[in-house]
């Protein structure tokens, strides 16, 4: 190696320190902590039974907690599904001329600038029993009080939650697949047309392969974050069973602090699930994308 | 086999006039091309043709049967973009047989025509690779394959010696002329490139602004162009006005030149003179008698390889004289020059 490139590799590892500081630190020596005390070390609370798993089994063992899993990654799944077909039809619809599209290519991202919070605030507003969709419906006299209305929030099925997530990620999809849309041009898709191919063909045989690496990218963050969101579903939710994140903040908020270990365990758990879920999807597209020749 | 018609076809974007009031005649298995500067409508006149854009006025007619509201998909025409636009998902094979099946023929018959037309473009050993993985002209001519596989009935081309180094242009313009005689196909390209044009094309429709400027052979187009604007496009760079002494002699600042018999002038009407700078003849001395060709002296040489382009000083005027590279005149040569009647050129102005 010369000096100069010797030079060159040194400020290529300073460039590298700061990312990676963040990385091993704070969030690897957080992981390996939230480990550890879900294994029952946390000498600072009086509790050293290290190596323990009773944590994990006393919270696998019960069924609520595979309820507050599958309560977890139904509202994540069906909330990026959603998005992602609102996101991928708006971002389709962008990519043409249309009169007005500068409005609506500003109106799309507002969501992605107001916080959940406020998004959450919204939705007690307009969906719950009382709010102003039911007294719009009752008003119209379709039913006869805003007290009829079916409940849209605090279910279990979650409405609530999902339509804030959707609100919040449909922008976020959708500028994602734009850029691609915008990289990938519509030449291969006009091709595609004349050579005979109708609407259905060119978008799942032209159009959806070239803006996979998109979509899988954008889901991938918004499942992520929809698995370990907190404050729609203690706000939205149907109360116990509750998803994980709310399990484990109970847990964390309990009078009794020893708790905050099982709160680790069930913390460790999400992190767990949510990787599994996270790699088996990147490794399915992975082979996809093998397949279709690209590395 | 088909013939195309545009009947006074306008294109307008919002308040920008695309193309105005084109009218062209293309003959069934003609090779047509579309010449002028970029942004002349070349580009939109293709894409009306092909169905990717609506005419806002006038009709589009296949064998005189009016297609203009007919979709892309029903027209039956092909099209090779400038950048080719393979699908890059896709390996060679796929790209090619994609027409065939989303037409729904059978595997059977699919394989038989993929076979066939891989033959045809020399991609045989390269068909399962992907595009990513090609050269330029293989690129290309796997875009031709994928759109005569679909067996087109006009097969048009964007740009297609553009993106081509010198050599593989050569290859290529014979591959594209074989082709079109092979399968008697009408064929119309788009470029903005005048040697392209000349070198592919039976007819040359000159574009300027939206408007049909000229619709000729390459040859009439580049001796005969109509206008002062087709004979700079065409590159002509020694026009001069003058005006008629008789019919057939014309005084410019060079100095009193023959010319053809000119019916429709006469004497004393101003004209425009193109002399092609490949159709002056320059003597070396010893000079004939004055009267007869310009005296001039070299002022610059600029060395092409097989041609020599000489600028000359020729009565406070400058001439460009371009011939064969098998003798060299030096900067500062005195030279005369001669034309043949024949080959000058008058135009109105």
């Amino acid at each position: 190696m010369t000096a100069r490139e010797r030079r060159t590799r040194i400020l290529q590892m300073l460039q590298l320190i700061p990312i990676l500081s963040v990385l091993v630190i704070l969030f690897g020596g957080a992981l390996v902590m939230a480990l550890l005390q879900s294994l029952g070390f946390a000498p600072w609370f009086g509790i050293n039974t290290f190596p323990d798993f009773s944590y994990f089994g006393s919270l696998w063992g019960s069924q609520t907690f595979w309820v507050s899993l599958w309560l977890t990654l139904y509202y994540a799944t069906v909330s990026t599904l959603l998005a992602l077909v609102f996101g991928t039809m708006l971002a389709l619809a962008l990519i043409k001329a249309f009169p007005g599209k500068w409005l609506y290519k500003y109106l799309y991202k507002l969501p992605l600038m107001i916080p959940y919070t406020v998004g959450i605030a919204l939705a007690v507003i307009m969906l719950s029993s009382g709010g102003v969709l039911s007294r719009i419906v009752a008003f119209a006299g379709l039913i006869d009080d805003p007290g009829q209305f079916p409940q849209i929030l605090k279910t279990h099925y979650g409405w609530g939650i999902i339509a804030v997530y959707v609100w919040k990620q449909t922008p976020f999809i959708t500028l994602a697949v734009y850029a691609v849309l915008l990289g990938i041009g519509r030449e291969t898709e006009e091709a595609a047309a004349i050579l005979g191919a109708r609407r259905g063909a060119i978008f799942f045989r032209v159009t959806l392969p070239q803006i996979l690496p998109g979509i899988v990218s954008s889901t991938l963050i918004c499942f992520a974050f929809n698995v370990g969101a907190f404050e729609a579903p203690f706000i939205l939710g149907g109360g116990f069973p509750d998803t994980l994140p709310v399990v484990a903040w109970r847990y964390f908020n309990d009078a009794d602090y020893t708790l905050q270990l099982q709160g680790m365990a069930t913390v460790v758990s999400i992190g767990i699930v949510a990787g599994v879920i996270l790699f088996a999807y990147l490794w399915v597209y992975r082979r996809y994308e093998r397949r279709m020749g690209r590395h | 086999m088909t013939q195309v018609r545009l009947n006074s076809v306008r294109k307008q974007f919002g308040n920008f006039v695309a193309i105005e009031n084109l009218d062209l005649d293309i003959c069934s298995g003609e090779l047509v091309a579309l010449l002028g500067p970029s942004g002349c409508g070349k580009t939109t006149t293709l894409r009306m043709i092909s169905g990717l854009e609506r005419p806002s006025n006038g009709a589009i007619l296949f064998d005189g049967k009016d297609v203009s509201e007919q979709a892309v998909q029903d027209r039956n025409v092909g099209m090779v973009f400038q950048r080719f636009a393979l699908f890059p998902h896709m390996t060679v094979e796929k790209n090619v047989a994609f027409g065939p099946s989303v037409r729904g023929e059978s595997k059977a018959e699919i394989a038989r025509r993929l076979d066939e037309i891989l033959e045809v473009v020399q991609l045989t050993q390269f068909r399962t690779r992907f595009p990513a993985q090609l050269s330029g002209g293989q690129m290309q001519r796997v875009a031709v394959a994928r759109t005569l596989i679909t067996k087109p009935s006009i097969l048009m081309m964007d740009e297609p010696l553009a993106n081509l180094d010198t050599k593989l242009r050569v290859e290529m313009r014979r591959f594209i002329r074989d082709l079109q005689q092979q399968f008697g196909i009408t064929t119309i390209f788009v470029t903005h490139d005048q040697v392209e044009a000349m070198e592919l094309a039976d007819r040359v429709a000159v574009i300027f602004d939206g408007q049909l400027a000229q619709y000729d052979t390459p040859e009439r187009i580049y001796r005969y162009p109509r206008s002062l604007d087709v004979a700079d496009f065409m590159g002509a760079t020694n026009i001069y006005s003058g005006k008629l002494l008789s019919r057939n002699r014309v005084r410019t600042a060079l100095g009193d030149i023959d010319c053809p018999h000119q019916n429709d002038r006469s004497a004393g009407d101003a004209v425009q003179v193109l002399l092609r700078a490949e159709a002056l003849d320059m003597n070396i001395g010893p000079f004939k008698s004055a009267g007869s060709g310009l005296r001039g002296r070299i002022m610059a040489r600029d060395f092409f390889g097989a041609s020599v382009t000489y600028r000359v000083a020729c009565n406070e005027q400058e001439i460009d004289v371009t011939e064969n590279a098998r003798r060299m005149l030096d900067v500062g040569d005195d030279v005369q020059l001669e034309i043949a009647p024949e080959q000058v050129w008058l135009l109105s102005g």
